[in-house]
């Protein structure tokens, strides 16, 4: 083999093992772009998926906001009808003063309070009991209430319970729309029936009532 | 004569040497053209995930308010039906707490 022969050889030589280490890269840099492209798709997916499932939960998260403002709106809308009742309940206390309820005068629903409570504080009291009744001012001057109607309830109280009552009107005046309280006049029992608060110690019964009436029209 | 065919056969081995650098180069270029490759890709990825991030969560939020705003509707015209029976109730439920506070019942 001459020079030039050897020469071709190793050109021929350096050219394949060229070639070849070239086409390994080729091959190399495919299979690592694949890879690549695998493993960035399946990130994809789970990241995807879980994108779905946080939008989800926010999503749901709205829906429960949307459903408890729908809550808070339908109470508030209940409590506005009922606070405009209740108002509106002693709102009418005056024409109840004039023209009565029900066809039963005020005197006689002042009457009413008076016995009830002054049998109440006779109950807790075995001796017989020295009650005072007190009024507001305008009841007092519009005198709904006088002695001789007191004396008439204390009689029938007597009679009927038995335990000896002495009823008469305090100087003592109260801050009320009506009602009275009615007390010992050692102040050891005191039953007050005002309005306000016949109102607030009725509430829980009071608010039923109000919401089957308002609401169903029962 | 022999020392010329040496020379010869030198350069051939210099030439070959070279075609292998060459080749060499070229492979180190096809590896980083490679890499640059997987950066894009990754990049790419990148910016797709925040893409779809932004797809994904716009498309639940606009679900939600959708039906956030069906339950409102809902709501207002139950409060609306609920506020017009109480107000035709109004009367007679006055008269109801009017018994209870008057102790007339």
């Amino acid at each position: 083999m001459g020079a030039k022969e050897m020469v071709e050889e190793i050109k021929e030589a350096a050219n394949e093992e060229g070639a070849r280490i070239i086409e390994e890269a080729k091959a190399n840099a495919d299979q690592k772009l694949e890879a690549t492209k695998s493993e960035l798709e399946a990130q994809k997916q789970q990241f995807v998926a879980a994108e779905e499932r946080k939008g989800a939960e926010e999503k749901e998260r709205i829906v429960r906001a949307a459903r408890q403002n729908a809550r808070k709106l339908r109470w508030t809308v209940e409590e506005e009808m009922i606070e405009k009742t209740l108002a509106a309940a002693l709102e009418r206390i005056d024409g109840v003063k004039s023209g009565g309820f029900k066809d039963i005068s005020y005197p006689e629903i002042l009457a009413g309070l008076i016995n009830e409570s002054a049998l109440s504080i006779a109950a807790g009291s075995s001796a017989g009991a020295d009650v005072e009744v007190l009024l507001s001012e305008e009841d007092a001057t519009a005198s709904y209430v006088d002695q001789a109607m007191l004396t008439k309830l204390a009689d029938e109280i007597s009679s009927e319970k038995g335990a000896t009552v002495q009823l008469s009107l305090a100087d003592e005046r109260i801050k009320s729309a009506g009602g009275v309280i009615v007390r010992r006049k050692d102040g050891t029992i005191e039953v007050n029936n005002t309005f306000e608060q016949r109102m607030a110690r009725l509430s829980t019964n009071l608010r039923e009532d109000i919401v089957k009436t308002l609401f169903t029209g029962k | 004569m022999a020392v010329e065919a040496l020379k010869i056969i030198r350069v051939g081995e210099e030439e070959g040497r070279k075609l292998l650098e060459e080749a060499k180069a070229n492979v180190a270029k096809i590896l980083n053209d490679a890499d640059d490759e997987v950066k894009r890709f990754q990049e790419k990825a990148r910016e797709d995930e925040q893409r779809l991030a932004a797809e994904i969560s716009a498309k639940y939020v606009q679900e939600g308010k959708r039906e956030e705003a069906a339950i409102m509707k809902t709501v207002e015209e139950e409060s609306n039906t609920v506020k017009a029976a109480a107000e035709s109730n109004l009367d007679s439920t006055v008269n109801v707490v009017l018994e209870r506070i008057l102790g007339v019942r």
